[in-house]
Formats: C-alpha cells, sequence, structure tokens
C-alpha cells in the first residue's frame, strides 16, 4: 500500500524541526511523530508562510476537503462560523491552565461537536498570550488606551477598545510595522511569538508582557479535514490524535518561553516591560464581559451556550 | 502594463455580421458601458473613501475601521464588472508572437481554438462563483473584522462580472464562426 | 510521477497555452484547471473561486487601481506636456539639454505613476516629436523615452513593488523608498550618456553641414527669454504639491499606504480640475477608463497567477525547483546569478507583474536562505525587469513607442534602446558592489532593519 500524503499549512515564518516559530516546529514535529508511529503509511509536507494558500481561505478549504491540516487561530474564521470566536474572547481565559482545561470541560465537549459538524477536527489544543505593543507609554490600565491609536486584530478587541475610549485601527498585518514607524498606529496587539516575529520592538517604546496574568488568549489549534481523517484507517487516526494531544505539552511550554522572551527582546531594545496584574486583568475582563461577550452571546444559541460554559472554568 | 493608455478611444467593438448576434452584441455593449460607468463612479468613490478615513482620523479624531474593506469591495466590483468591457475591446493581452508566422487558416483556427477554450474556463470560473455566492448567502457569512460586511456581495460581483464575460466571449466565438471572410484581417 | 518532471510538464503546458495566443489571465486559469483536476483532489475544483477572491481582497494589492488612476490624471490631461515644456525651457541650452529633460520628466512622472508603459507614453507624446524636430536621431529619441519610461516600476509608487513586498512579505514604505537612490543612478546614467550621444551626433551633423551637406535641427538655436523661462516655473508646481503632499502623508504617519494610494489619486484629479479645468465627467471619462481598464486587465491576471501559484504550490512544484536550486549548491553570487539570468528568460515574454508574481515564491526562499536582504534584492530584480520592458521579442515600453511613433523602424528603436540596456547592467553592478545604493535611504529614515 502506498503512502498517504497530507498537507499541513499555516501562516506563520518557516524553520526546521529543531529552530524557528514554534507553531511551524510543532508542525513538522507531528509530521515526523505521524510518519513514524504509521510505520510510514502517513507523509506529511509542511507549508509554511501561507506559501500554499492565504490564511483565511485554509479553515474553509479543509471544511471542502482541499486542505488536509492547518495550524490557524480558530477565530480567523469567525466570518464564516460565528461560534469560532469564542477562541479569541479577550478575558474569558486568563490563564494557560483555565486555556488548557477546555478540552476535557464541557466547554471543549460542545466546541468539538460543533467543529466536527463543520466538517473539522481539532487535533491539538494551542492556546497563546499576547501583549501590546506601543510607541509610547505602556498600555496597562484600559485607561490608558484612552484617545490612542490602537489595532486590535479582531472584532472582539476591537469592541473592547472601543469601549476603553482606544480608537481602532484597521490595517493589514504586513503594514503593522512601517505604521508604527511613522506614527499612524500607536500601538498594536498580538501573541507572543508574533510579537517577536514581526520585530516591533524596533519602533516600539512599550510592551504589556502577557507572561504572568493576561487577559488575551488565543486559541490556534492543529486542525484537520474531517473527510480527510474519515478516509484514514483506525490505526492512522490513533497515532494523529496521540501525536496531537502529546505535542499540546510542548505547544504550551513554547507559548510560555516565548511570553518571557518577548519581554527579553524589548527589554534588550531599550523598551520598558511591564507585567499585568490580576487586578488589572479584571479590570479589562469586566469591559469584555458588557461589550465583546455580551455581542458574541447575541449572536446565536450555540454562542450563548459556549459563552456560558467557558464561564464555568473561569 | 496594457497599451491601453496610448491608444486612441477606440470606436467601439466591431459588430458581428450575422444579424441575431449583432443584435445581442449591441445588448452586451450597452450593458458593459453601463458597468463601466458604474465602476468609473466606483473608482472615484473609493479615493474618496480612503481620503475620508485620513482625515477623519486626524482632524477628527474620529477613525473609520471600514475604509479599507469598503475599498475592496468596490474594486472587486470594479475589476469584475469592467472585464468583460476590456474583453470586448480584446483588452486581455495575450503573447500574439505566433500570429505573424502561421499562414491564415491556421491563424484563424488557432484563433477560434483560443476563443473557445477561453469560454470554456470562464464559463467554469463563473459556475463555481454562483456557488460560493450561494454558500455565503446562505449561511450568511461576513468577513471576519469589526465591520464584518455580508461576503455574498463580493461574491455576486464576482460571478456576475464573469458570468457577462463568457458571454462576451461565447459572442466572439460564434461571430468569429459566422462572420464573412475578410480580406488580410484577422476577426 | 517525480515532482520535477511534473514541474516541468506544468512549465511547458504553460509556454504552449501561453503562445498560442491565449489571453495570459485566462491562460493561467486553464493550465492550473487543467493540472487541478488531473492531479489534486476533486472538491480542490471547488474551492477555485474562493482562493482567487482571498488572493484579490487585499487592500496592498488593490490599491493598484488608485496608484494608475494618480498616473492616469496627469498624463491623460495636458499636464504631462506642461511637465515636459517647462523643464525643457530650462534645460536647452545645456548639450544633449533636451535629452535629459527627457530624462528627468519621464523620472518624475515616474514618481507618480506605478506602471512603465504609462509613463513611456505620458513623456514619449511630446517628447519623441520634440527631440526630432530638433534633429535627434530617432532610434536615440525613442531610447531615451524607452529607458526613461521604464523608471515608473523603479521610483515610487510601482505597482510591481506592491506585489513583491505583498509576496515577500517586506515593507511597502521600505521598498519604496529603497528604489529612489538607484532610480537616481539610472537618471545620472542615462542622462550622461545622451549628453555624450547628444554632442556626438552634433559634431557629426557639424562636419555634413560644413561639407556643404544638409542642415540639421540640431545646429538651429533655440531662446528662451528670461521672463518665458519663470513664466513655465508654476506649471512644474502641481507635480510637487502632489509629489510632496503624498510622500508627507505616508512618511509623516498620517496615512497607510493603502490610503495614500487614494489620497494621491484624489489629489491628482482635484489638481487637475483646478489647474487644467479638467473636471467635467466628459473630460474625466478617459482618464477613468482607460484607468479601469489597465487596472482590469492587471488585476485579473494578478487573481488567476496567485490561482496559479497556489496550484504549482499544492504539487510542490515550486518548493522542488527552490529545492533543486537550493541543492546544486552554488555559491551565494552565483545563486543570485542564475536566479537573475533566469528573471531576464521570463523578460523576454512576460511583463513585470507576471515575473513577480510567478517566480518570487520559488526563488525567495533560497535568496533569503543565502542571506541576501529582500528588500536589496526587490531593488535588483526590478532594474533587471525593466530592461525586459525594453528589450525583445515582448517588451511593453517598445510597443508603446511604435504606437507613439509608428514611422520609426523596429530596428531603430531595438539599436536605440541598446546602450541603455548596457547602462542597467551596470546599475545591476553598481548595486551588487555598492548595496547601500539601496538600502542607505530606507536605513536612514525608517532605522536599520
Ligand atoms: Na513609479
Ligand atoms: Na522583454
Amino acid at each position: 500500500q502506498s503512502a498517504t500524503s497530507l498537507k499541513i499549512s499555516h501562516q506563520f515564518p518557516g524553520g526546521t524541526i529543531s529552530e524557528g516559530d514554534f507553531r511551524d516546529r510543532l508542525s513538522r514535529m507531528f509530521a515526523a511523530e505521524v510518519e513514524k508511529r504509521s510505520k510510514g503509511t502517513l507523509k506529511f509536507e509542511v507549508y509554511p508562510g501561507s506559501s500554499l494558500m492565504k490564511t483565511n481561505a485554509q479553515f474553509s478549504s479543509m471544511r471542502k476537503g482541499a486542505l488536509d491540516l492547518s495550524l490557524v487561530p480558530l477565530s480567523y474564521a469567525g466570518g464564516e462560523v460565528p461560534e469560532v470566536n469564542i477562541g479569541l474572547m479577550p478575558g474569558l481565559v486568563t490563564s494557560y491552565e483555565q486555556g488548557y482545561s477546555w478540552k476535557n470541560a464541557e466547554v471543549g465537549k460542545e466546541l468539538n461537536r460543533i467543529l466536527l459538524d463543520k466538517g473539522i477536527v481539532v487535533v491539538s489544543w494551542i492556546w497563546q498570550a499576547g501583549g501590546v505593543a506601543s510607541r509610547g507609554k505602556p498600555i496597562v490600565e484600559p485607561e490608558d488606551a484612552k484617545g490612542l491609536k490602537i489595532r486590535g486584530g479582531s472584532r472582539e478587541m476591537d469592541l473592547i477598545l472601543k469601549a476603553a475610549g482606544a480608537a481602532v485601527v484597521s490595517l493589514p498585518s504586513n503594514e503593522i510595522y512601517a505604521a508604527m514607524q511613522t506614527g499612524a498606529m500607536d500601538a498594536a496587539l498580538t501573541s507572543s511569538t508574533s510579537l517577536i516575529s514581526f520585530r516591533l520592538e524596533e519602533v516600539s517604546k512599550a510592551l504589556t508582557s502577557g507572561r504572568g496574568a493576561a487577559y488575551w488568549f488565543m486559541f490556534e489549534p492543529l486542525m484537520m479535514s474531517k473527510a480527510v481523517f474519515d478516509r484514514l484507517s483506525k490505526e492512522q487516526q490513533a497515532a494523529i490524535m496521540a501525536v496531537g494531544g502529546e505535542l499540546e505539552t510542548f505547544a504550551r511550554k513554547s507559548a510560555q518561553t516565548d511570553d518571557s522572551l518577548v519581554a527579553a527582546v524589548y527589554q534588550k531594545a531599550g523598551a520598558k516591560v511591564v507585567d499585568l496584574s490580576p487586578a488589572t486583568v479584571k479590570k479589562w475582563q469586566a469591559i469584555a464581559r458588557a461589550t465583546a461577550w455580551k455581542d458574541y452571546g447575541e449572536r446565536n444559541e450555540n454562542c450563548a451556550k459556549l459563552l456560558m460554559l467557558a464561564q464555568k472554568t473561569l | 502594463m496594457s497599451h491601453g493608455f496610448e491608444l486612441k478611444p477606440p470606436p467601439g467593438p466591431a459588430l458581428p455580421d450575422q444579424p441575431a448576434l449583432a443584435a445581442v452584441a449591441k445588448l452586451l455593449n450597452l450593458l458593459n458601458s453601463a458597468l463601466l460607468k458604474l465602476s468609473m463612479a466606483a473608482l472615484v468613490l473609493t479615493a474618496l473613501v480612503l481620503t475620508y478615513s485620513v482625515v477623519s482620523r486626524y482632524f477628527f479624531q474620529a477613525p473609520t475601521d471600514w475604509q479599507d474593506e469598503a475599498s475592496v469591495f468596490m474594486l472587486v466590483g470594479v475589476t469584475f464588472f469592467c472585464t468583460a468591457y476590456v474583453q470586448s475591446y480584446r483588452g486581455h493581452i495575450g503573447i500574439e508572437a505566433l500570429a505573424a508566422l502561421l499562414p491564415r487558416r491556421v491563424n484563424l483556427f488557432r484563433l477560434f481554438l483560443v476563443d473557445l477554450l477561453s469560454c470554456l474556463f470562464c464559463a467554469f470560473f463563473s459556475w463555481k462563483s454562483w456557488t460560493l455566492f450561494h454558500e455565503a448567502w446562505r449561511d450568511g457569512q461576513t468577513t471576519s473584522s469589526t465591520f464584518a460586511p455580508p461576503l455574498w456581495i463580493p461574491y455576486a460581483m464576482m460571478a456576475t462580472g464573469m458570468t457577462i464575460l463568457t458571454l462576451q466571449i461565447l459572442l466572439q466565438t460564434l461571430a468569429h464562426m459566422t462572420n464573412q471572410p475578410r480580406q488580410g484581417e484577422a476577426p | 510521477m517525480s515532482e520535477l518532471t511534473l514541474g516541468a510538464l506544468y512549465g511547458a503546458v504553460t509556454l504552449v497555452v501561453m503562445f498560442s495566443g491565449m489571453p495570459i489571465a485566462f491562460a493561467l486559469g486553464v493550465v492550473a484547471t487543467g493540472f487541478m483536476y488531473f492531479c489534486m483532489p476533486a472538491s480542490s475544483l471547488d474551492t477555485i473561486t474562493q482562493n482567487v477572491y482571498e488572493e484579490m481582497a487585499s487592500i496592498t494589492l488593490l490599491s493598484i487601481p488608485l496608484f494608475i488612476l494618480k498616473g492616469a490624471a496627469i498624463g491623460k490631461s495636458p499636464a504631462g506636456k506642461d511637465l515636459y515644456s517647462a523643464i525643457h525651457t530650462w534645460l536647452h541650452k545645456v548639450p544633449g539639454g533636451l535629452g535629459i529633460a527627457n530624462v528627468f520628466a519621464c523620472a518624475l512622472f515616474a514618481a507618480m505613476a506605478g506602471s512603465s508603459p504609462a509613463t513611456c507614453s505620458a513623456i514619449g507624446s511630446a517628447g519623441i516629436p520634440e527631440m526630432r524636430k530638433r534633429g535627434y536621431s530617432p532610434g536615440f529619441a525613442a531610447g531615451i523615452i524607452a529607458a526613461g519610461g521604464t523608471l515608473g516600476i523603479l521610483l515610487p509608487p510601482s505597482i510591481t513593488m506592491i506585489l513583491y513586498a505583498v509576496a515577500a512579505e517586506q515593507s511597502l514604505g521600505r521598498l519604496f523608498l529603497a528604489g529612489i537612490g538607484p532610480g537616481i543612478l539610472l537618471v545620472l546614467l542615462f542622462a550622461g550618456y545622451a549628453v555624450q550621444r547628444a554632442r556626438k551626433e552634433y559634431s557629426l551633423a557639424l562636419k555634413i553641414y560644413e561639407q556643404g551637406g544638409a542642415k540639421s535641427a540640431y545646429l538651429e538655436d533655440e531662446h528662451f527669454t528670461l521672463a518665458q523661462k519663470v513664466e513655465m516655473l508654476p506649471r512644474v508646481l502641481p507635480f510637487l504639491v502632489l509629489l510632496i503632499g503624498v510622500m508627507v502623508a505616508l512618511y509623516g504617519g498620517f496615512a497607510t499606504p493603502s490610503e495614500t494610494a487614494g489620497l494621491g489619486a484624489l489629489l491628482a484629479l482635484v489638481l487637475i480640475a483646478v489647474v487644467y479645468r479638467v473636471w467635467r465627467p466628459m473630460d474625466l471619462a478617459p482618464i477613468l477608463s482607460s484607468t479601469i481598464k489597465e487596472s482590469t486587465m492587471l488585476l485579473l491576471i494578478i487573481g488567476m497567477s496567485l490561482f496559479y501559484s497556489y496550484v504549482m504550490s499544492y504539487l510542490h512544484i515550486s518548493q522542488s525547483a527552490a529545492n533543486w536550486v537550493v541543492g546544486m549548491h552554488l555559491s551565494k553570487w552565483l545563486l543570485l546569478a542564475v536566479i537573475l539570468l533566469m528573471v531576464i528568460v521570463f523578460g523576454f515574454f512576460l511583463p513585470p507583474v507576471s515575473i513577480i508574481l510567478m517566480t518570487a515564491p520559488i526563488i525567495l526562499p533560497p535568496l533569503k536562505a543565502a542571506g541576501f536582504d529582500l528588500i536589496w534584492f526587490g531593488i535588483v530584480m526590478t532594474v533587471v525587469m525593466e530592461m525586459g520592458l525594453i528589450h525583445p521579442p515582448v517588451g511593453l515600453n517598445i510597443f508603446v513607442i511604435k504606437n507613439i511613433a509608428p514611422d520609426i523602424p523596429l530596428k531603430d528603436v531595438v539599436w536605440g534602446v541598446f546602450p541603455f540596456l548596457v547602462l542597467m547592467f551596470v546599475a545591476v553592478l553598481l548595486l551588487c558592489v555598492f548595496p547601500g545604493i539601496a538600502t542607505g535611504l530606507p536605513n536612514l529614515i525608517m532605522g536599520v532593519k
């Protein structure tokens, strides 16, 4: 029997199995380990840096069975499946413990059910904290955001920033650097790993780090097309799910390493690095509850249910 | 990159010889010119929208978050709405290096084949665009931004534009088959 | 079938379909769909349209029509001719001054338009007849305009650079700035050559006249009074307002690059309305329709070539080709030479936009791995593609010249542009030896990357 070849697509910078962006490394480790355990009946090709298709096309292509696997922030598909916006709901997850507890909690089971229904299998649960890079003073308390031009990067974060009195800026991610440099934008929120790869420390004076407490947690799982998954043998399916689960430890450790690393990088570049206190996180959470959570919960019944279940893990 | 810049405004695409086809061609030309006018307005409007977003952010401290997507939608519309118009003048450039080398009859056959294949491709693309439109409409898909405009709008423009383009090429192919041979001229 | 064989087949089929004369956009779509049908899962066919849409729905890409509009507003109104006359009034006393004036006019217009053929036609339609009227040989006149026009994609804004920035994931602002130094270098090289060649043609004309031959127009003296010269100055003002306005908006942090495109287009329309009274729908229609024609054709090619490269990537062709090149273990500079040679070969047949879209995914990873600065390479590649615009068989600027001055034999045009090809090659060498020509300015303004 000839080997089945599967494609893993992601938008992050490409590297090797031992070096580079941990999300790319995870994809490569996954490929190598599954290939081994499936005794070579499954082979993989990793496509980093959106070299196969545009980021936004990945989710839909997986649903149709035209793409096999992808590691992508789940909320990017929010326009197609509104429920998935829960994957980037500020304040709803405030620690790695809590995020990873979803998998076996009711909220995780419900999210899994909804995604399966849409033709998607979650292979590996990956959470990542993020922070704020700013070209002026650090944005710690909600009041600090007032009057500044900030890129929230998602619908939910934008709603919160607006409520905090910030001017929300929308622009493509490849223009963030230039916009921060010229001052077209004052601050940007994104994951710790992306804060490093965008090299924003060169144009920033301050960083609000996501190490320790954070209100910005993003769910970016390794996902697989259900249509493709169903065609595989029981053994192959088992190998995929087992390796996916085992890599979660690596993902969590790497994400936390990057949370510290980004702080070190900014410190070295001469930027002021500030950590969040649990009390500050509570303040952001209060705004989120009144804006983004409410907006999400009112989308449909599934959303309301997911939100309710997620709050149980708080 | 086109040569369109330096060309004098064309007198209008040549009508097919066959009367029924000529009538359809006239209708299609009317439709194309209406869509062109609409697109001209959309182009100026896009420039206005992007300028407004700068002005509003700097002078009124009221940033807009919809300007990029509104512009994308309008420019996608402009592109697809006018693609049949461009085709009516054979404005989609190709490499015509062979035209000078081949005998006239072979050339005619080559042009027919090119049109037929182009037509089939555009028909296929139109069909898949309409399916995409249908999915977006049925599931209420939007973009994933804060502004979150519905995706059926650009998909519908893409599907409409490609459908008209298919008709345009089909008409050109049929005209090609029915036109009287002209002296020393490739149809 | 191995990936490289499949790649060769993909390339061969593409060449056949393209040379059949099928419009490039459809040719790319047909080839990609065909290979998708035979080599990819059936469900892929359902994703074609969404892929094309996602590729196109980028505000960076869609700023292209706005940059074209800005150029067309100037080039299709009397503004282009005025710019040219004003520079000429001031430079006509300098030996070869008319040639220099044309190079400068091309450069200034290039700084406003995003494409090379647009620059070529805007300046050439006034410039070529004027130069010939004053005795310049037809080939020389054609050469200056064809070469000067290529600056359109090197001096910002530039459509090809927009595409490159998207493909290479580099900052557009930085790339635009990097084009300015090499742009000035080429202007100086072109101008220097124009002086030398004009002198040669002048002395030849003088010799013929002294030996009793015909009196060339070179020998006629032309005079402008100071008043006439001063009177011409305000005509350059709208260009400066436009240039400076857009620069300040972009680098002063007022606007994002895509907003700058909209702002620039609107500013150009306002300027021609105020200065040249071009504002009625009837006056604007030719400007808008030519913009739409050019950008529709372009964007359809872009959309389809992104789809084409998706299929290529899915079939692992690009990656295998890149691996193959990397696997040859060429030294850093040999790798660059091989890649530039490939760009030149593509330049025989394809416009710069298509070259970028089709080669970027293949050539950028190995270049990055070899340690080249991708901003610098973007500039070098742009200069090499400028050469493609003026060399046969497919050279868009040559077609433009044939359109403006149909009576100049193609042979004369080709020989006329040849010296400029050599100068561009010299510029590429200089860029390799002194990369700072390109990277200096962006590093100065935006900080060292
Ligand atoms: Na330019
Ligand atoms: Na060429």
